[in-house]
Parts: C-alpha cells; structure tokens; sequence
C-alpha cells in the first residue's frame, strides 16, 4: 500500500494527479523550481519539496534532485505525469534503486518502447505494419543520404527518444536535411538529454489516431478504446475526440487488436497508448509508437468510460491485479479536449509570457477543467506553454462540439495572449465539424491560423477598449514610458501612477 | 458627461492605424462614433448599455439587447481587453507619439520578439544580410524560433551572445542599411 506519493511533475498534470492520490487516501508529495513556488501543484498537494533552480534542468529534470525529494519526504512511490522523466529509464531505475515505487511500465519495456527505433521492431515483430525509417545517423552519414535517395523529398527527422513533436522536423529538399538534423538533434539533446535522430517517410496528411491500453503485471491487457488526435500545430496536438470520426468499425477492431498485440509484444504493464498513423486515402494504419506514460489528453478517454486513469495506474503498480474485463469497456456518448496554450496563434504560435491578470475558466455540465495555473500567476519562459484543458462530453459529437465553442467563448484571460481564438476557429470549421480533417489541417490554404473576428465584436471592443480608457485606472505616466513589458501589470504599482 | 474625442490603435490581433472616435456617457450609457474612413465590416456607431460594478471587468448591453460580459487590464501602455473569448490589445494614440519610434524600422535594430535564451548568432560585425535571412536562433519555451532580418543591410553591432538570457524587445543586433558606410 502506498501511502505517500510523490509527484515529478508541474502545472495541470500535477494538479490532476493530487487530486486522484487525495481521493483515494494517499497524500501527494509535490516538488516546485524557483518560479512555480505557490503555483497550483503545490497548493493542491498535502506536502512539498523545493527543487532550487529556475530551468527544467535543474529542476523537473533532475534525477538525483528528485529522488533526494522524495527520501526527504518518506514517499513510497513515485508518479512522473508526462513528459519530464517520465519516459526515462535511468529515472526509473533511480526509483527502484532507492526503494522508490515507479508509477508506470518497467524501465526494460519503458527503454525499449522509448526508443523509437526498437519500437518499431518490436511493432513488426507483433505483426503491426511501421513507416519506413533509417536506422539511427548523423547530419552527411551514409545511412542518412542512402534513405533520403531512396525516398525522396519531404521526409521527417525524428528524435530516436523524441515525444510530443519535439525534435522533429519535415525536410523538404536535400539542401535543408544536414541544418535540420543538427536542430532537431540539440532540441531534443536539450528537452530530452539525448540527440540521436533518424529520418522517416513523409506520409503526406495522414489522420493521427492512438488506442489506450491498459495491462498489469500478470499481463492482462486491455484497451480502452482510440483517441482522434489530427489537429496539430508544429506537430503537436491542441484538439483531441474520442471515439474518432474516421474510423469505420473494422478499422477501429483492426486498430485496437493492433495496439493490445503490441502492448503483450514489449511485455507492457501500466497505462500506455499505441500511435498510429491513419493513411485516410487507403485507409491502412501505421504503427508510430507507443507512449509508456499517461498522455496529456487522457481525459476524453475518462470522460466516455467514466474511469479514472491515474487511479488504475496506481493500483496497477502496487500490484493489484487490473479487474476491468475488455468487455467493461463500453463508451457512452463523446468527448473533446481543446489545449489552452499561452501562444500567439495569429503570430506564427511565438510563446507568450506575463502575468495572469485574469484567469475566469468557464464552467458547466459536460465540462472538466485541467487547470495548471491560477490568477496573478507569472506565465514564464522556462516550461511549456499549455496553461489548461478543457473538455467537454454529451451523448452526441454535435452536442459536445457545441459545448466547448460555448465555453470557450466564455474563457477569460487577460495577460497573456492564449490561442483560444485558433480552437474556436476549428470548431467553427464546417470541415472539422463534419469530422473530415487531418493533420495537415491547420495548414490548409487559406489557414485557419488566421481566424476571422466578426466586425460587431470589432465595433463593440473600440468603444469598450474607448471607455475602459476613460475608467479610473491610467496607464504608466510619460515618466514611465519605456516600462512597456507585458506583464507589468499596474494593478501591482497603481500607487505610483498618476489617475486623470 | 459632453462628448469628447479620442485617438486610439489597435494592436492585437490585427495591428491597425490610429483611429479618431467620439464617445459620449452618459449615466450607464456609452455612445460611440468613429470617425473618418471606417474599415470594412466594421460599424460606424454603436449605442451601448454599460455596467461595471468591478474595477477590470463589466457586463454591456447592446441596442438589440443581447448582452457581453467584458473584462480589462492595462499592461504597461497597452490596454487588454477580453470580448467574446476574443483578447483585444489598444493603446492610445498619444503614448505612441510620446514613445519611442517603432525600433526595427527606424534605427535597424533587431529585437527579441519573446524572452528566452539566445542559442546561435548566425552572423558577425560586418556581415551583409539579405531579408529574411536567419540572423539568431531563441529557445523558449523549449521550442527553437529563428530570427531573421526584417530588412537587407549590414550587421553594425551584435549585442547578445549564446546562452544570454534576454526579455522581450530586448537589442539583438543591430543593422545598417546597405547604402549606409560603416562607422
């Protein structure tokens, strides 16, 4: 039995994880860098641990740091979230190593699947067909040249221990692939200590389709149905449905045996989600990876199975067998997670910083909120821009998609630019709203990066932006000219400013 | 309250030329008229209800009646608005005036376009560099953004280096113009 659980992580995937350890009788240890003391992870965990430092290195990413964390405080396990080091083996290994419990798969299976390249091996070795690749190479090696002639122009350079698009990078002539291999190399030397690439098959707009498993360790494995993840920017996802729209029901069994097959091949226990790229032309599949760690839009799959996914990890790695039968598995109705990201969506996605002088999430029946930050928090430069999800379910996809457009126009936040204004766009997008898009989507001519704002909101914000400025809080006076910062914000300082 | 006028610039999302308005209150409500050339779908005039019984935030009534929660804050000189999920960024056309000429176009310098860690200075003193061209690679938020010249010219002074932490507006270089010799 645990008792205590630490919690490497930030932002909403820590809120979310304290959330289901305080529910079910465990107390959450959380950790926290110099900027995130006081954040939300801290406040909603029972106990908390300073890691010193500001940048994810010295910080989320610090092993020895986190493990020391975690004596400190008597933890009995340890729950990754994602990203950080929750796919890494060294990590886990740290864990057990230090009588820590890994919330997750193994560190063998975590090596093995982590590594893209054996992955795929063991995907062909399940019978799953995989996009063609090069082995591992370097910017001008053999390898690198002999695939790119054999296969031409675009193709991808990928991070052999990449995730969520980080390090990867679409090459569309022969000039470009040694400059692209080195940045994909040092970004993800940079985010995942480790820069080995390789190239990949360009397959031109496919549809990105995941299925949740789920196993213990006796090797009972189930799934827990797909996730439509297509709407990408960069590469990464900010829109995610469940059940797909694409997925006719023989594709969708032809799918989920696919996954189960692999999870059993890599001996997988703990939640994972096998990728596959969906060819929605001939309408074949592609393995593309499996995930050893819990995703960021797992909620959709929770919204429909009315299930808790970091409880069942839990129980999983305390070794409790997982009772659910494949035939518990029933989804009921639909579900839709939109990604707020502080980016500016109408200037090429470029982060947004500052403080948040107004965080009003909305709320309602059908909607959940994974919020990671709260009101008067600094947004900053040193961790990924996703501030919350928010997800919406009804019985019908319609319904659903009509329940996130409203509450999406509801969302207030004043401080940072987010990229609401993008998702509503999509929802909007009669494409997208009859279910026909793909992951060339956001790309399409003309963009819909671009979204339109209807001139009577154009009109109504010029006469309110005209009487706001006459409301009894000024600007900085003359004398404050050059302080034009975002997120300096004058409620702070309102003392020193001269009122009209 | 007598009508008065007003300058104003909208600077997000779209970034706009300076506007004149008229705007009357009077009691709760606020009538608003710009002036000169209205731009294509917008209104002239519009009549609104307003209440706002917070500092930053207030709930308008449009003539038809439908109603718009809204919300405010200043951020140095810019003030933000939030409307119909939408974020709009204004700044009066006097602080523009009394402020600093826009730096990229008038002095030629090349500034950071978010806070982050400069990786890679592509070019040295001297260098000539086409539009568009690469100059500077960032990393925020852990995702690399290239810097490229807005305009031809010369590299007069590089004023960051790797690893250097900079905010945002922040000099990373500055160009002369091609015609222009070099101090």
């Amino acid at each position: 039995m645990f008792s205590k659980v630490l919690v490497a992580n930030r932002g909403e995937i820590a809120v979310r994880i304290n959330q289901t350890l305080l529910a079910m009788g465990i107390s959450p240890v959380a950790v926290y860098s110099d900027p995130d003391a006081g954040a939300p992870h801290v406040q909603t965990a029972e106990e908390s641990a300073a890691l010193p430092g500001r940048t994810a290195e010295e910080t989320y990413l610090s092993i020895p740091k986190i493990v020391q964390a975690a004596r400190n405080s008597g933890a009995d396990s340890i729950h990754p979230g994602y990203g950080f080091l929750s796919e890494n083996p060294a990590f886990a290994r740290a864990c057990a190593e230090a009588g820590i419990t890994f919330i997750g798969p193994s560190a063998d299976s975590m090596e093995a699947l982590g590594d893209k390249l054996r992955s795929k091996e063991i995907a062909l070795g399940a019978g799953v067909s995989v996009v063609p690749s090069s082995p591992e190479c370097l910017p001008g090696d053999a390898a690198a040249v002999e695939f790119a002639e054999r296969w031409g122009f675009p193709l991808l350079v990928k991070a052999a221990a990449g995730g969520g698009g980080r390090g990867m990078r679409l090459v569309n002539q022969r000039s470009e692939l040694d400059g692209e291999m080195e940045s994909a190399s040092r970004e993800s030397q940079a985010a995942f200590g480790d820069g080995r690439v390789f190239l990949e098959q360009f397959i031109p707009n496919p549809r990105h389709v995941e299925v949740q498993v789920l196993a213990d360790e006796s090797g009972h494995t189930i799934h827990l149905g797909e996730r439509e993840c297509s709407i990408q920017r960069r590469h990464q996802k900010i829109i995610e449905e469940t059940p797909s729209p694409a997925l006719t029901p023989d594709l969708r069994r032809g799918m989920r045996d696919a996954a189960i097959a692999v999870a059993r091949a890599a001996r997988y226990a703990n939640a994972g989600t096998v990728e596959f790229l969906l060819d929605p032309r001939s309408g074949d599949f592609y393995f593309l990876e499996m995930n050893a760690r819990l995703q960021v839009e797992h909620p959709v799959t929770e919204a429909v199975l009315g299930l808790d996914m970091v409880e069942w990890q839990v129980r999983i790695a305390r070794g409790e067998p997982l009772t659910l039968r494949q035939d518990d598995i029933q989804p009921r109705g639909h579900a839709i997670e939109c990604r707020i990201y502080a980016e500016d969506p109408y200037r090429d996605f470029l982060p947004s910083t500052g403080t948040l002088l107004r965080w009003r999430p909305p709320s309602g029946p059908g909607l959940r909120l994974d919020s990671g930050v709260a009101q008067d928090q600094e947004v900053s430069i040193y961790y990924d821009p996703m501030l919350a999800k928010l997800i919406a379910w009804a019985p019908r996809r319609d319904l659903s998609l009509r329940r996130m457009e409203v509450a999406l126009s509801q969302f207030q936040v004043l401080g940072v630019v987010t990229n609401i204004p993008l998702l509503q766009a999509v929802l909007r997008d009669p494409q997208f709203r009859m279910g026909d898009y793909d992951t060339g989507f956001l790309e399409r001519d003309p963009p819909v990066t671009r979204p339109a704002i209807p001139g009577e909101s154009r009109t109504m914000a010029r006469a309110l932006a005209a009487w706001a400025s006459r409301q009894p809080v000024a600007p900085a006076s003359p004398a404050a000219e050059g302080d034009n910062r975002v997120g300096a914000s004058p409620w702070n300082s309102v003392g020193e400013r001269r009122l009209p | 309250m007598t009508p008065s006028q007003g300058e104003m610039r909208e600077i997000y999302p779209a970034e706009g030329e300076v506007y004149r308005y008229r705007a009357e209150e009077k009691e709760t409500h606020f009538t608003f008229e710009l002036e000169g050339e209205v731009p294509a779908g917008l209104k002239t005039a519009t009549s609104l209800s307003i209440e706002s019984r917070n500092s930053g935030e207030g709930l308008c009534r449009t003539e038809s009646g439908r109603t718009h929660p809204f919300a405010w804050a200043w951020v140095g000189q810019e003030l933000h608005l939030w409307l119909d999920g939408c974020l709009f960024v204004f700044q009066r056309a006097e602080t523009r005036r009394r402020g600093n000429a826009p730096a990229t176009e008038v002095s030629g310098d090349v500034l950071a376009t978010m806070p982050g860690a400069v990786l890679e200075v592509l070019v040295v003193e001297g260098d000539r560099v086409e539009r568009g061209q690469t100059i500077v690679v960032m990393e925020s938020m852990k995702m690399e953004i290239a810097i490229s010249a807005s305009r031809s010219g010369v590299v007069r002074r590089v004023s960051v280096h790797p690893g250097q932490q900079v905010d945002r507006g922040m000099r990373l270089l500055e160009l002369a113009p091609e015609e222009d010799p070099l101090e």
